[in-house]
């Protein structure tokens, strides 16, 4: 039966293709294909090599053409043909591709017949969109590796609407499709060499909302875009034309938030936000690249539960804290005294405080649910039988927000000496942040640093050396209180330079730590971290070494100065059997937020000889 | 225009397979953890796990056949934890949403959000509520409510 009906349909397809090509034929301007609209709309790029265009689509359903992938001027042949016939229904390529024929239709000064398209119809209307906001996922405390953060756009309805709500608006975001039992090692090699499909998909704000906000704690900003009515139906067209279509994932560059750099472009003609791309789309960057050509209308900010829950604890006057922790563990009943003489307005944010409080730790810490449900419950129990109660305070928007902090790529010029012989250091750092630049705009106590290279030419012989190429390097600082105890910790790997006791050779090393924080004032801590070190050489005794150690020191950050100071042992016990003993201090003066001068020094026990290095210059950011 | 809501929620859901159980089924509140998945590749390549996302739990939409109300109980089932909070505050935006979910008009809203204060503990009576049960006791509640009754009525 189906078949039948198919062969029926091609037949009429057939017959009506035929009916077509004996009817005028419309003759395309020359050059229409490499209109940029054109190429934006069919995701074509110029190859690296030679100046044919590829698609980025990975998907056959995508083109109209079998050669479509690789030849605009084809697809837009087939694209023209296919619209022109008559009919509708939701297989019609003016159905498929709506943004293409709307778009055509006007280059060739085509009437824009109505179409029947049922499927496209229903659901513009159920999105009903009226603005468009790119919402940034910002990085979480204690996850560094979180920096990059992540992007998504959200579909307004109209606001002056009360039958509309924000928290049922929809979401469209670009993912890769990794299988759930794919190992975080096969997902990280697929992920930068290609073999993930990359999905656009549609979910409503309020399952994105629990996904970053209360599962991931980062903080969500909504960057409302000043799109009209008709960019933003022509951004929901070319959704449409990209919904469930395969475009190959790759984290660098073509990730999350490059495919929505593609449908902005496609909103609005000559927005060009691709274009900016290199090597890499951080979605932070992107963000900037979205603030500096023009497009936005207004932010929001809407913090984590992480962040709403510590500056609802901390918003607490002191002996109220107390009790909210004693609640929160069980020691303090609900309706014990010490909670029922507060008054009223103390009481309800006492409750809020600690339901909030209770949640989190249920959630990122693992409380069990014997104690964390009950205890929910008598919380909010309680907390019904207050009426009109003075809220908790909001918290306050920070004020440098996370496009607003250092530009991510920095360039370091500084000279210096390595135990009386002087030197001259370049360092590139593509990419993000360490704890002693500008820390506006970043998580405290955070650092993501990859690929930077340091190279040092020694003056003495005009010697070129690679001090150290860091492949990635992350870092967390936090500090535990009386209702957090996060664990501070640290990764890294690359190679460096290592004191053999006669020579200093680039070995590769691996390095890692774990321990803890605690704040001693605002913008200071103290960490006490417990550490490995592992080296690899052919001139280290055994080929390789191994160092448990320890790192104590102290980290100021603010707005005009950083400093990082203190201690670090490490013990080398298979190969040299000797102790290292350092004392470093690192001290960043920032220049607003493109410059920063720094100083540091490190002085050295290693091989029962001491060695002090010290180093001065200026960092950049790009 | 309600329609238009509630069928942006079930657009969002159409990815879950719809079990149709019976009624006062659905996410238990205060499940326990969600767990953080070992995330740390994932967060800094941006691309998101299969278990990562959090299925909604069974729905129940197998009993009501007022579609707002099947719109409440779909939110309900996923922000369970988040509506009591609110719901117990007399205040939030996930009060606010299951107001416009039902079709509860500006004029009634002072009253919904105070019927489901006053009535908390009879909504959820216990640690091992289901957002089913939930629903199930809002719906009775607002039958009973001159001003409310309108927006559950079959």
């Amino acid at each position: 039966m189906g078949f039948t009906l198919r062969i029926g349909q091609a037949v009429l397809w057939l017959a009506c293709s035929t009916a077509w090509a004996q009817a005028e034929s419309v003759k395309l301007p020359d050059n229409l294909h490499h209109n940029p609209t054109w190429l934006t709309l069919g995701h074509y790029h110029q190859d690296r090599f030679g100046s044919d265009y590829t698609s980025q689509a990975d998907d056959p359903a995508f083109f109209l053409s079998d050669n479509g992938k690789t030849s605009p001027r084809a697809e837009l042949e087939a694209t023209l043909e296919a619209i022109q016939q008559p009919g509708g229904g939701d297989s019609h390529a003016r159905c498929r591709f709506p943004a293409r024929d709307a778009w055509l239709r006007e280059q060739l000064d085509f009437p824009d017949t109505p179409v029947n398209c049922p499927a496209f119809e229903e659901w513009a209307g159920t999105l009903n969109t009226e603005k468009v906001t790119l919402v940034f996922a910002a990085s979480y405390l204690n996850s560094p590796s979180s920096m990059f953060g992540h992007t998504f756009l959200r579909l307004d309805p109209p606001q002056d609407d009360e039958e509309t709500d924000l928290l049922l608006a929809n979401t469209v975001s670009y993912a890769a499709d990794a299988a759930e039992h794919d190992s975080e090692l096969l997902f990280a090699y697929r992920g930068i060499f290609g073999g993930y499909p990359g999905i656009t998909s549609i979910k409503p704000y309020y399952e994105m909302i629990r996904l970053y906000n209360d599962i991931e704690h980062r903080d969500l900003w909504e960057y409302t875009l000043n799109l009209d009515q008709q960019e933003v139906d022509t951004l929901l067209a070319h959704t449409w034309e990209i919904q469930d279509k395969n475009f190959d994932y790759y984290f660098f560059d073509e990730n999350c938030a490059y495919r929505l750099l593609a449908l902005i472009d496609a909103a609005r003609p000559g927005t060009d936000l691709l274009d900016e791309v290199s090597t890499h789309a951080i979605p932070s960057d992107t963000v900037r690249w979205v603030r500096d050509a023009g497009l936005l209308e207004s932010i929001h900010y809407r913090p984590s539960a992480a962040t709403s829950v510590a500056h609802s604890l901390d918003s607490l006057p002191t002996d109220h804290q107390t009790i909210a922790a004693a609640l929160a563990n069980g020691y303090v009943a609900v309706n014990d005294p010490e909670v029922r003489k507060l008054g009223k307005d103390d009481r309800a944010q006492l409750l809020d405080a600690t339901y909030d409080y209770v949640r989190y730790q249920s959630e990122a810490e693992g409380w069990p649910r014997e104690h964390a449900a009950p205890l929910s419950h008598q919380l909010l129990v309680a907390r019904s039988q207050i009426e009109d109660a003075a809220e908790l305070p909001e918290v306050p928007e920070p004020e440098i927000r996370d496009d607003q902090g250092h530009d991510t790529f920095r360039l370091s010029l500084g000279s210096g000496q390595l135990a009386h012989s002087e030197f001259t250091q370049l360092t590139i750092r593509p990419a993000y942040h360490d704890v002693l630049d500008p820390p506006a705009g970043y998580r405290t106590g955070a650092q993501l640093q990859f690929l930077r290279l340091d190279a040092r030419l020694y003056h003495k012989n005009d010697e070129l050396q690679v001090e150290q190429i860091t492949g990635v390097e992350i870092r967390s600082l936090s500090p535990r209180n009386q209702f957090f105890a996060p664990i501070s910790w640290q990764v890294g790997f690359g190679g460096r330079r290592t004191d053999t006791g006669d020579d200093r050779v680039l070995a590769p090393y691996l390095e890692g730590g774990a321990g803890g924080s605690w704040s001693l004032a605002q913008n200071t801590q103290a960490f006490a971290i417990a550490t490995t070190d592992v080296e690899i050489d052919d001139d280290i005794k055994r080929g390789y070494d191994f160092a448990p150690g320890a790192d104590l020191g102290l980290l100021h950050q603010n707005n005009r100065f950083s400093l990082l100071t203190g201690v670090k042992t490490k013990a080398w016990i298979v190969s040299s059997q000797h102790r290292q003993d350092q004392f470093y201090a690192e001290a960043n003066w920032h220049i607003g937020r493109e410059f920063s001068l720094f100083a540091k020094f490190t002085r050295e026990d290693h091989y029962d000889r001491y060695q002090s290095t010290w180093q001065a210059g200026l960092h950049a950011y790009f | 225009m309600k329609k238009l809501i509630a069928g942006a929620i079930l657009l969002g859901a159409s990815s879950m397979a719809f079990a149709q159980p019976g009624c006062g089924v659905g996410a238990m509140i205060w499940k326990g953890q969600s767990g953080i998945a070992p995330h740390v590749l994932a967060a800094t390549t941006n691309g998101t796990f299969g278990n990562q996302t959090f299925g909604m739990t069974t729905g129940t939409l197998g009993c009501q056949t007022n579609q707002s109300v099947q719109s409440m109980a779909m939110y309900m089932d996923s922000n369970i934890d988040k509506v009591a909070r609110d719901m117990s505050r007399g205040s939030g935006e996930n009060l606010d949403t299951l107001a416009v979910l039902l079709g509860v008009e500006e004029t009634d809203r002072d009253t919904f959000r105070k019927v489901l204060q006053d009535n908390f503990a009879s909504i959820f009576p216990n640690a091992d509520t289901t957002s089913g049960e939930a629903v199930d006791a809002i719906v009775a509640l607002l039958e009973q409510n001159d001003a409310l009754s309108k927006y559950v009525a079959a």
